[in-house]
């Protein structure tokens, strides 16, 4: 487990990284999410020990993340950073062996044999890695960031670059981890990756903006729209709609008005558009996609700060 | 400092190497001049020309004063004259060769993004630094070492007899040894310290060349003659050198700035 506490960077004068307090469970996959310049790679570099904090503090179970303690925590910390980062000259095999070397792996060839199957590249291994895709790449790199099996894994956009196909066999195995206890952070552009993947999902803009799960942040911004769907013609249902919000109209056969006070308008609004003969099949509040509340947030923060 | 990480990293910086000949052209360059140039110079251009090295009075007199060796003939100790001044590109050959890898490895790893993971790892900035000066040292002495073995059995073929014995001392072994590998050690120190400030190689270069400049004329006045220590002074010379490597390490460890190199170089 992996706790931030009041994370803060300054560069210069401008504090990238602003107050930030939260932590990744095990079993547990957060998504960071914020525009470009933002702090998420701050935020993940801070997590890994590799920019200290001008204030705040990292524990990762339980222990001070410090200049003393850092070598040996980041023995449990798998870091896939933003650009792959492989030695060009080297192969695959070369690449994998030096790393899982350098986390004293037993029976290093076997483990790199199976990191080279998980991610459909072992016929690669021989490869330099100066030859490869971008994709295969980024594989080559997580495959890196996987060896050593650790307990929390930082990813720094993990399915950029990816096929359809491999970005659905990384969040499996990002779920397998997750199974198997380990807390993962993944940074990301791609709100519906965090959406499907995320338990939770923290939004920054220097600071922490949310952290809930996606569910609870897309209830949050309720935008007091009501979709009513009759059986027939919705023009009945639609006068009626008109008397809570004139400005009520059909859209793809649904009656759509919006209630400014949902719970407590919407008992009435049945009551009436039954009265008045319409066959109600489904009332329910338009729950905004987790896009909405992103750029809600987001936008939000961007004006208190102009 | 764990010992398997700083293998993996040793043997990393070698396969690196190897995959780059063209960074160990230049001192191929100058270990194959080194092996022909006095060759064509003292032996070559006088059986072409017939004259005889030993006639010039003016050589002469500068052989003699390089080192008393009255059994060698007139011809045999020009000879010894020249080719002990060559010996002192294969001195400088480890210096200069490594030089140009060490200046470029911190900067190297950084320009090709290389750096952020390792420094994720466990792995310590001593065993980075040391795997970073071991690699480059390596090859460039290996080329050296190779490229002073093959010119002594050159000269103990091709040369007027006894000038190989006279060149064999304790002192060119001392010299050759230790003294020359431990300066390489301390200029690749100092270039890595500089190429891990500076964010471009040439720059690196440059401020290392400064470095090695008054330890190379101290290697040239030994060879010369010009300041002549002792063997035991010598060897005191090393391990005072090694002394100072120790402390550069020390130095680069305190002076590498991980966060600076991941958040400021671009």
């Amino acid at each position: 487990m992996i706790v931030a506490t009041g994370l803060t960077r300054v560069f210069g004068s401008r504090a990238v990284v602003d107050h930030v307090t939260f932590d990744v469970r095990r079993s547990e996959i957060v998504a960071l999410l914020g525009p470009n310049g933002a702090g998420k790679t701050t935020t993940m570099r801070m997590l890994a020990g590799l920019v200290a904090p001008t204030s705040g503090s990292v524990a990762i179970d339980g222990v001070a993340l410090t200049r003393g303690t850092g070598s040996a925590l980041r023995a449990r910390i798998g870091f896939l950073t933003e650009a792959p980062g492989l030695w060009d000259r080297l192969t695959v095999r070369e690449n994998l062996r030096t790393y899982a070397n350098i986390y004293s792996l037993a029976n290093p060839e076997r483990v790199i044999d199976r990191a080279l199957d998980t991610f459909g590249i072992r016929d690669r291994a021989a490869t330099r890695t100066a030859e490869l895709s971008k994709g295969t790449r980024q594989k080559v790199a997580l495959a890196r960031a996987l060896l050593h099996e650790p307990a929390i894994l930082l990813l720094d956009e993990p399915t950029s670059g990816l096929d359809p196909e491999v970005t659905r066999s990384v969040r499996q195995l990002l779920e397998d981890r997750r199974s198997a206890g380990c807390a993962i952070l993944v940074s990301t552009h791609n709100l519906d990756e965090a959406e499907r993947l995320a338990d939770r999902v923290a939004v920054l803009d220097g600071r922490l903006l949310a952290l809930d799960r996606p569910a609870v942040l897309r209830q949050r911004l309720r935008t007091g729209r009501v979709i009513v769907r009759v059986a027939g013609e919705p023009a009945a249902a639609l006068a009626v709609a008109r008397g809570f919000d004139p400005k009520a109209s059909v859209e793809l056969g649904s009656v759509v008005l919006a209630l400014p006070h949902a719970e407590r308008d919407t008992p009435g609004l049945v009551r009436a558009l039954v009265a008045a003969g319409a066959e109600v099949v489904e009332v329910r509040a338009e729950i905004p996609a987790l896009e909405d509340v992103y750029l809600h947030l987001v936008g939000d923060a961007g004006a208190k700060a102009s | 400092m764990t010992r398997g990480r700083l293998r993996a990293l040793f043997r990393k910086e070698l396969l690196d190497v190897a995959r780059n000949p063209a960074a160990l052209l230049p001192v191929f360059i100058i270990a194959l001049v080194a092996l022909v140039l006095p060759f064509v110079i003292a032996l070559l251009l006088p059986a072409m020309t017939g004259q005889h090295l030993g006639d010039d009075r003016d050589l002469l007199r500068v052989s003699m004063a390089a080192g008393a060796h009255g059994d060698l003939s007139a011809d045999a100790l020009v000879q010894y004259f020249l080719f002990q001044q060559f010996l002192m590109v294969f001195l400088l050959m480890p210096i200069t060769g490594a030089m140009a890898l060490a200046a470029h490895a911190i900067i190297g790893e950084k320009q090709a993004r290389t750096l952020e993971p390792l420094l994720a790892t466990p792995v310590t900035t001593a065993e980075l630094l040391v795997a970073k000066v071991l690699g480059a040292l390596a090859p460039t002495l290996a080329i050296s070492a190779a490229g002073a073995l093959l010119y002594f059995v050159a000269i103990g073929m091709l040369a007027d007899p006894g000038v190989l014995r006279a060149m064999m001392t304790l002192r060119t072994w001392i010299l050759l040894g230790f003294i020359a590998p431990a300066v390489a050690l301390v200029s690749l120190q100092a270039a890595l310290v500089v190429s891990s400030r500076v964010n471009d190689a040439r720059t690196a270069q440059q401020f290392g060349a400064l470095v090695i400049v008054p330890l190379t004329i101290l290697l040239v006045a030994q060879f010369s003659g010009t300041l002549w220590l002792s063997s035991a002074t010598l060897a005191l010379a090393g391990v005072g050198l090694i002394a100072v490597w120790v402390l550069l390490m020390l130095a680069s460890v305190s002076l590498f700035d991980r966060e600076a190199i991941l958040t400021r170089w671009k």
